[in-house]
């Protein structure tokens, strides 16, 4: 049972993002095998260099850097919304693979949640 | 006539009531299954969906009442119904176990749902012929 999770939304100003991770986590720990895709406005979770002191919230880079811990087995990124955003590949918070999301991607995994 | 297969489904609730169309959208769909001869092994309430198993929602008396809706439909139906404990506490629905724990002066669950973690929704898509989500966006 392979598990694709999607986060689509920036961090911070949603809950959803972090509650989409959680699923990550525990399916993680209940030794599923789960990948985590960034696509549109979720690219932001990979901006390096964040700091949420000021809006009283925890950096979601902290978390992220959790999900290796826990098991989670990649992280994919949307090109396109790389671009987008203006985000370069090789100067995010973690290691990950440009995708383009779609049907051929979508297809290796028997589950998708996009909350 | 081709006989129809008969399927087991999870439903996921992460839209709250009154603030999305995700309560009232499942629910057709789920009625819809069972008078199809489906079966549902769970409804997993998630997010804000948690919303939907507090019983101090009260609804103007012109409109329907989903958390009542829901209940009434889960109780004649036998269908266990989950809401997810990490996601309700932050929204203050607790059943009488977590009002204790956490010294609160209610507690506010709606039967028939239960309390538990994320691992019974990892049960549904293990066991489930379709899990199914009910976004706010939907």
């Amino acid at each position: 049972m392979k598990t694709l999770i999607i986060v689509d939304k920036p961090p911070y100003g949603d809950w959803s993002g972090r509650e989409a991770l959680d699923m990550a986590f525990s399916l993680a720990a209940f030794d599923q095998p789960v990948s985590l895709l960034f696509v549109g406005g979720g690219v932001n979770w990979l901006r390096s260099g964040q700091n949420a002191e000021n809006i009283k919230q925890k950096t979601v880079t902290r978390q992220l850097g959790a999900a290796a811990v826990f098991g989670i087995e990649e992280f994919l990124v949307d090109s396109e919304g790389l671009s987008a955003y203006g985000m370069a590949a090789d100067a995010l918070s973690a290691d990950v693979i440009c995708v383009e999301p779609g049907p051929d991607l979508y297809q290796q995994y028997q589950h998708i949640v996009c909350l | 006539m081709a006989q129809t297969q008969s399927l087991s489904y999870t439903l996921v609730i992460t839209g709250a009531p009154y603030a999305s169309q995700a309560p009232q959208t499942a629910l057709g769909f789920a009625s819809a299954l069972v008078q199809a001869g489906h079966r549902i092994d769970r409804i997993f309430l998630y997010g804000d969906g948690v919303h939907l198993a507090s019983a101090l929602s009260c609804a103007p008396s012109d409109e329907i009442n989903w958390t009542q809706a829901w209940s009434g439909f889960l109780s004649e139906n036998g269908i266990p119904a989950i809401v997810c404990v990490a996601s309700a506490l932050r929204r203050g629905v607790l059943d009488e176990t977590e009002q204790k724990r956490y010294g609160k002066m209610a507690s506010n669950l709606v039967s028939p749902f239960e309390i538990a973690g994320l691992g019974e929704w990892i049960d549904s898509l293990k066991r489930s012929s379709r899990t199914l989500y009910f976004n706010a966006a939907d």
